[in-house]
Parts: C-alpha cells; structure tokens; sequence
C-alpha cells in the first residue's frame, strides 16, 4: 500500500496503459529493463546485469508494467532520478540525423566518382589497348594453355 | 596541395583530439545527479531502530542529512563513525539513514555494535533509492529547510566533507 | 639486475629505431641504396632487442622476481605456469612491451621479404615502420615501464586480474588482437612510401595488398573471440554491447576490408589509389585510437581493467600521426595518378565503390556514436548515454544492406555489363533466396528482418558458389586469391544469418528453483539438483548444479556459478554454455543461496550461434588462402604493362 503511494506520488499522471501479467510481462520488463543503463556497471543494461541496483530497478520496471505504465511514463521516471545517463536510447536527435547525412553524402560522393571514373578516358592510361602487341599476344597464348 | 584533403582532415584531426583531450580529465563513472536544486522526493519509511515512522515532507523547516546505506557495505562502515559523531555535535539538523537491500535484524546488529544517534529507516525494495537515483552505496543527500536538494555526495565522507555539505545547506 | 638489463635493453631500442628512422628517410630522399642496407639493418636490430626485453621479461616471471614491477603487480607463486607466461599481456605495461615485440616481429618479417624489391620505396616504409616503433619504444621506456625496480620485493604478488583467469579464450584473444591491430602499421609503411615517393606503381599493389591481408585475417578472428569470451564469460547471454572497447577493435576491422575491396579495382582499373591509401593509412591511425580508448580511462567499459595513465602520451602520437598522414596525403595524393577507367557504374566495379560506402557509413556510425557522449559532456556538461538499441537500430539495416551487396556484386560482371546477362545472373539467385526465407519461415521464423536476411542470404550464397566454382578444380592452384576471397564471403554470409537467427529467435525465462524442482525451456527440462560451495586459493564460489534431459533422455549436466573474488565488491557469474549444431542452451545465475538450497536462473536458448564462431574461422581460412603466394613468373612480367590480363589470371 505505501509502495501504491508511493509512486502515485512520484508520478504525477496516472498509468497510461493496460495493466499486464503472465508471460508478456515477463517479456515487457526484459524489453524496458534493456532501454534502462545500469547506473554503477560499466556499461550493461538493467535487463543484462546482475548487480543489486539493477535488479531492484528491473523490480521497479516490473511493478511499474503491472500496473499498466507506458514505456514513456516508466523511462521518464528512471530519467528524473538518474538523469539521462540512464537511457540506453538516447534522445538527442543529433546522434540519429548524423550517420544519415553521411549516407546521403557518401551516396553523392560515390555517384560522382562513379560517373567521372566511367567519363572519358584519362590523360595517364597506360599503353592503349596492345591488341597487336606481340608480347602480349605470346603472354595470353603461354598462359591460356597452362 | 589538395585542399579538400587538407582542410577535410585538418578537421576531424582537430575535432576529435580535442574531444578526446577534454574528456581525459574526468571520471566516466562519476555521474551528475540531476536532483541536486529539485525538491527532495517524498518518501515515508518506518524506522528500525526507533519504531518511529519518518515522513520527510514533515521535516522540512530544517535542513536534513539523508545517507543511504547497507550493513553489507565496507565504506559504510567506515564512514559511520562521522555520521553518528556529527549528528549529535551539530545543532538543528536532521540526520536520517537509509537501508536498502538489506534486514531489520542485521541493520539493528550494526548499530548496536556501532552505535546510532538517529532514525535509520528501512527500505525494503530500494524504491526510495531509486528515487533518488542512488547506484551503489554509500551516498548522501543534503537538503535545505525548504526541501531543496542542494548537494549530494558519492562515497564515504570524512568529517571536513560533511560539515561542508551541511553548511550548503543551511545557507540556502 | 634483471630491471636494470630490461631497461637497458629497451633504451637501446629506443635510439636503434629513431636513429633507424632517421637513416632511412635520408636514404628515401637519397635514393641511396647503401643507406637502404643500413636501415634494414636497424629494422632487424630493432626486432632483436624487441626479442630479448620480452625474453627477459619472461625469464624474471617466471623465476618470480619480484624485484622488477611487472612481476611484482602480476606476478604469483600460486598461478599455474601457463598463467604466469600469459600474464605478460595481462597488464597495461606488459602488454605494451607485448606490442613492442609483435611490432618488431612484423617490421623484421616485412623488411626481409622485401629485401630484394622496390629500392625507390622501401626506405620510406622502413622509416615509418621505426618511427611507429620509436614511439612505442619510448612508452616503454618511461609511461609504460615494466622493468622498473623494487626497492624492496614483496615475498609474493597478487596475481594476474582474476576476470582473466576466469577462461581459455583470454588467452587467445590479446594475441590474435594485436597481431591485427600491430600489424596495420606495416600497410601504414607501405602507403606512406607510395605517397613519399609520390608515385603507387602496379608492382606496388602485392606488398601493400598482402601487408593488409595478414592483419586483416587476425582481427577478424581477435574480434569474434572477444565476442566469443563475452558470451562464455560475461554471463548476461549475448557476444556483442557495442562496448566502446568492442567498438575500438571493430573500428579498423571495417577501414581494412573496405581497403581489400578498393583495392581490387585499383589493381583491375588503376582507380581509386588516392582512395586506397587513405583507408589504408586510416586503419592504423584507428588502432592508434583504439589503443587510446582501451587504455586512457576515458570511456565507460566493460573492459576498464585496462585503465592506465598513459593516454596522455597515447594522445599526443596519435594527434601526430594524423597531422602527419593528412598532410602527406594533401601534399601527394593528386601524385598518384589514376590509370585506366571504369567502364559503367553499373558494374563490379561500381558495387565495389557501394561497397565502401557501405563500410565508411558504419565506420563514421560506430565512431560518432562511441564519441557523442564525450562531445555532449564537453559541450554542455550534461552526461548521455548511447548504448546497445542505438547501434543496433543503425547497423542492422546496414549490415542486411552489405549482406545484399555480397550477393549482388559478384553477380555483376566487370566492365560494362550486357543487358540479358544482367538480367540471368541478377534474378536467378533470387530463387535459392526464396527457399532459405522458407526454409527459416517453416522454423518459425517471423521477424520481418530475419526473413530478409534469410532471403537475402540465400540470394548471396548462390552467387558466391557460383563464382566460386568459376574455372572448376583448377581454381585452388590458379586462382587462389578469387577463391579465397569468395570463401571470406560464404563465411561472412553464414555469419550475419546466424547473427540475425540468433538474436531474434531466441528464447529466455528467468526461474527460481528449489532443490528437485524443474523447469521448461524449449526442447530441454531442466532440474536444478542442489547448490554447494567451493573454496578455490583466489576465489570462493557458489555452484549450482542442474540436470538437462530433453524428452525425458539425459543430455547433460551444467554447474553455472557466482563466484567471489577478495578484491571485488559484487560477485561475478560464469555461466555454464551448453553448445550444439543447432543451439545453445545458456544458464546463468542472478541468485543463489546454499542455505536454504534456491537459486534464480536465467535460461537461454540461442539458434545457431555457434555458427558464428566457425563461420568467421572459415573467413579467416578464406584470408589464408588468398593469402598464399602463387607462382606468377609469367604474370610478374606482364603486369607492368598489361594490367587486366595479369589481374585476371590472378
């Protein structure tokens, strides 16, 4: 009962969600215990460690989805406590944009240089085509019948 | 010269060595608390030592020492001493402890052999720790008469860091 | 007195190199080939002394001398030997002199086998090779000292770290590791001589390509058995966090094999060398960086027991060897001229050129997401996180992209292709895609990325076995670097499947038991039989110990355990990994209490993941063979003059 009073106090808006229980709870907590950083491990996840903060946060999380918290409203929570350390996701949008602006560059770069390579034939090309050079034609000939 | 080359490496040489040189001097695990200046999270707890109840919106018109820690704990251990000697020298500050993951009948063993001079209160999930953000033990929250958060600190402390903690809050 | 012999040994090593250095710029600007001779002879001076300051640094551990401090940090009478021989890279200082001998090894290997070749260029190499092993020569020497004396010895010492006793594959993971990563500086040599001497000849191309090779092979397989003692050890049931110490192995990984792929065409076409050598110069500066990230203390990692005060000093060599490496590369990169063309995008070669993409898009992915949290710390003060669902949301479509381009690359021809051939050879495949997707379908596959990969899969394995059989028997005498190379691709194919199956259908519980009771995962029935404790010298654990039948037949007994360690707070699980054809099953415990016999246990069954582990053997068998020397008499002469014929019979 103190624990309900608890986190009615601490959250200020009612459970946003269905209650769960059974099996997809089980799997609810393992989904949301691996968006949640342990904070004293070096880098697991609350679903992936095995230490005492972490499992008394997967506790947490469990509870929380019981009760038919969202996602969101269990995330936010950990993330007033703990700050955004705490979130395996991060929110900054800059971290998401970047790699898809590079694909778009790249995808530029390589369409441009694509075209120049296969544009006229450069200046330095060697030798242009031996057809009737002799050497060569002796080198095909010894080393087609190997 | 190619300049593209030039300036395009210049660049990212210059980007992320100093990004790597400004992030030589800190600690990667030490991790800001983003409670400190926010009012401290409410909790109602049952003391063990004193079967009194401690609901610490009521104690606010003081500034408050909260201390979360466990018997299991070797720092704890250490840092004991200066809470219990501390909270009986200075005046109009209340000091609380906070046990999480832990029992009643260890918790009592401590303090008889270790002495007590304050509530210490049990929390049996460690959802009052949770809520206060608290990785591993021992950390400790100082908040003003107006339940302000106004510092925290991870790890034993000795006498000097505590005082000046507890003067942080009693000016605010 | 040991001490004092290994310092010695070391300082001299020091001049040996910067003066070797030295001599050989001056022989590369001289053209002197007297001044050649003389620098070779620094190199394998270097490589001596490098053998000696680790054969007495093995000496003093195993004789337990205390009186040096390497020994005297982990050094114990109570290890078995094998331990105390591989403590040597069991701590930061060791392990830099470790480095310190791979490198020596290397550089001596690299001089020899081109004692009689490319005069105009091999200066230049050897002078980047010594100033490499000048600077690390130097760690040694002072940051990272190992032979420091103790006034007064202790009786006895702590031992190596126990996380690193803990298993076998920590015994083979440093070495593989640093035989790729120290072995990237010798491409490294060799990029820097072609721009140097301003010129990147066809002759050129083998020492280069085979230098990167070599390397090449090792981390791929140093990188699956990091994964591997992950997955043995760590006990949370998975090979891969995208730990920023994970990331700093794989970083270089991705550099190189996109460097092996432009590098096809710079020999078909002679394209793309300026290309080349930047991926080339860019895998070593990454080992450089990876190295700083390993042991700098600055990023949060599972791996922090390499933590140390040297990245400081690892971050001033690196700051320069990318000032250096930029500047040459803007200074002489327009010298290397291209040779030839490409005929049409649409093409091999231009599936190579998407190829690179691919791998620099998640070269500057897994960079900017290691960093960011570092930048924003800068920036604002603010601590963030990008952890496992970040890297996965960004790789995984990548990686089912690249797994498309193995299929759909070599089913392209090169040069320009014809329009029926193209149609033929690009749908065909389609079909044996078709049936891997049903195939897995019918397992009970239902993510839609799994069934991707699965069609996707399929569609690459047939073009691989296609190309592979290319020329019939003959193939593996004439054509052993194709082949080789397509066997990297089967293996690599096999790899993302069974990386794809085993992440998305596995099945977990978490149960508690007491004595006698069972539990139901999958095919299996596991019952826990009892828990007991076990003192061992370094540790105390507890064991619980399970029966596992399937249909009521015994398959086998596990022992996952907690084990306590004196100098760690929290216990550490082992698990216990039960590894067959098609799976595994995987216990780890999150609770155990012998007194009142109970245990909580995390059960896992993982599809095909030991799959993983032999595939990426067979890429490294792949290298091997692609690696091996074939007698190109003929083909040698040709080559200078005739590019494509030369390369085709290759």
């Amino acid at each position: 009962m103190i624990v309900t009073l608890l986190l009615a106090v601490a959250i200020s808006t009612p459970p946003q969600g269905q209650p769960l229980s059974g099996p997809a709870l089980d799997q609810r907590t393992q989904e949301v215990a691996s968006l949640l950083r342990c904070p004293v491990c070096q880098g697991m996840s609350v679903a992936d460690s095995p230490s005492t903060v972490a499992q008394d946060m997967k506790h947490q999380v469990r509870d929380m989805l019981s009760k038919g918290y969202t996602q969101e409203q269990i995330l936010s929570y950990f993330e007033k406590s703990y700050g955004q350390f705490v979130l395996e996701k991060p929110k900054n949008p800059l971290v998401w944009i970047l790699p898809i602006l590079i694909l778009i560059i790249g995808a530029v770069v390589v369409a441009t240089t694509a075209k120049k390579l296969s544009a006229e034939p450069t200046a330095a090309t060697a030798d242009p085509e031996p057809a009737t050079d002799p050497y060569v034609e002796q080198v095909r000939k010894l080393v087609n019948h190997d | 010269m190619n300049r593209t080359v030039l300036i395009v490496g210049i660049a990212i040489t210059l980007a992320l060595v100093a990004v790597l040189f400004l992030g030589l001097g800190k600690d990667p695990t030490a991790i800001d608390s983003p409670l400190v200046g926010k009012p401290a999270p409410p909790f109602v707890l049952k003391s063990v030592n004193t079967s009194e109840t401690i609901d610490i919106n009521q104690l606010r018109g003081k500034p408050v020492v909260v201390n979360f820690w466990a018997t299991w704990c070797g720092p704890c251990f250490q840092e004991h001493p200066v809470l219990v000697e501390n909270a009986r020298v200075i005046p109009n500050v209340q000091f609380v402890g906070v046990v999480f993951n832990d029992t009643a009948d260890k918790i009592n063993a401590f303090l008889h052999q270790n002495g007590s001079s304050y509530p210490t209160l049990l929390d049996e999930q460690g959802k009052t720790a949770i809520e206060y953000g608290v990785g591993g033990v021992p950390e400790t929250f100082f908040i003003n008469r107006k339940g302000i958060i106004v510092a925290k600190y991870v790890g034993p402390m000795s006498t000097e860091v505590l005082q000046a903690n507890v003067a942080k809050a009693m000016t605010e | 007195m040991i001490a004092t012999l290994g310092r010695f040994i070391i300082l001299t090593s020091v001049f040996v190199s910067a003066a070797g250095a030295m001599i050989a710029f001056a022989a590369g600007k001289r053209q002197s080939l007297d001044g050649l001779k003389l620098a070779r002879r620094f190199a394998y001076a270097f490589a001596a002394l490098m053998v000696l300051a680790v054969g007495v640094m093995e000496y003093a551990l195993l004789t337990h001398d205390f009186s040096v401090s390497y020994v005297a940090q982990v050094g114990s009478r109570e290890v078995p030997t094998w331990v105390t021989i591989v403590s040597l890279w069991s701590s930061l200082e060791g392990s830099i002199l470790f480095w310190g001998l791979v490198m020596g090894l290397y550089i001596a290997g690299a001089t020899w086998l081109t004692r009689n070749a490319y005069p105009d260029y091999m200066p230049f190499a050897i002078g980047t090779w010594l100033s490499c092993a000048a600077f690390f020569s130097f760690l040694i020497s002072g940051p990272a000292n190992p032979f420091i004396t103790v006034p007064q010895p202790p009786l006895d010492g702590n031992g190596p770290n126990p996380l690193l006793q803990n298993h076998i594959l920590m015994v083979a993971h440093p070495p593989f590791l640093y035989l790729g990563y120290v072995g990237m500086t010798i491409p490294f040599g060799f990029a820097c001589a072609a721009l140097l001497r301003g010129r990147l000849g066809h002759s050129f191309l083998k020492p280069l390509r085979a230098s990167l090779m070599l390397p090449w092979i090792f981390l791929t397989i140093a990188i699956m058995l990091g994964g591997w003692w992950a997955y043995e050890v760590l006990g949370w049931g998975g090979y891969w966090a995208w730990d920023p110490v994970e990331n700093a192995s794989l970083l270089p990984w991705l550099t190189a094999t996109a460097a092996l792929h432009s590098a096809v065409v710079m020999e078909r076409r002679g394209v793309l060398k300026g290309w080349t050598v930047t991926l080339v110069q860019a895998s070593f500066l990454l080992t450089i960086l990876g190295t700083f990230m390993t042991r700098s203390g600055v990023f949060n990692s599972v791996h922090s027991f390499t933590q140390s005060s040297i990245g400081p000093t690892i971050l001033v060599f690196l700051a320069a060897a990318l000032l250096f490496s930029v500047v040459l590369l803007a200074l002489r990169v327009d010298s290397l001229e291209s040779e030839g063309r490409i005929e049409s995008p649409v093409s091999r070669e231009g599936m190579f050129l998407v190829n690179n993409l691919i791998f620099v898009l998640l070269t500057f992915t897994v960079l900017i997401g290691t960093v960011f949290p570092l930048v924003v710390e800068a920036l604002r003060g603010k601590q963030m996180s990008v952890g496992r669902p970040y890297f996965d949301s960004m790789v995984v479509p990548t990686g089912t992209a690249l797994l498309f381009l193995i299929g759909v690359g070599p089913a392209l021809p090169w040069g320009r292709p014809k329009r029926d051939q193209l149609v033929r050879s690009l749908l065909l495949p389609f079909a044996s895609g078709a049936i891997l997707g049903a195939i897995g379908f019918l397992a009970g596959a239902r993510n839609p990325w799994t069934l991707v990969t699965l069609l996707f899969g399929g569609y690459a394995a047939w073009v691989t076995i296609v190309e592979m059989s290319r020329g019939g028997a003959k193939v593996l005498k004439r054509g052993r670097r194709r082949v080789g190379a397509y066997i990297v691709h089967a293996g690599a194919v096999i790899v993302l499947v069974a990386i794809a199956v085993s992440s998305t259908m596995k099945t977990q519980t978490e149960v508690q038991l007491t004595r006698g009771q069972s539990a139901n995962i999958g095919m299996y029935t596991v019952t826990f039989l009892g828990a007991e404790d076990r003192t061992e010298p370094n540790r105390t654990s507890m064991i619980a110990r399970f029966a596992v039948t399937s249909n009521g037949k015994p398959v086998t007994t596990m022992e996952p355990r907690m084990n306590q360690y004196p100098q760690m707070r929290e216990p550490i699980g082992t698990p216990d990994v039960y590894s067959t054809v098609a799976r595994d099953l995987y216990l780890s415990i999150t609770n155990i209490d012998p007194g009142s016999q109970s245990v909580s246990v995390m059960m896992l069954i993982t599809p095909m993941v030991s799959w993983i582990w032999i595939a990426v053997i067979v890429m490294g068998l792949g290298g091997v063979v692609a690696l091996v020397p074939q007698r190109r008499v003929l083909a040698a002469e040709a080559e200078d003059r005739v590019p494509d014929v030369a390369a085709e019979v290759a």
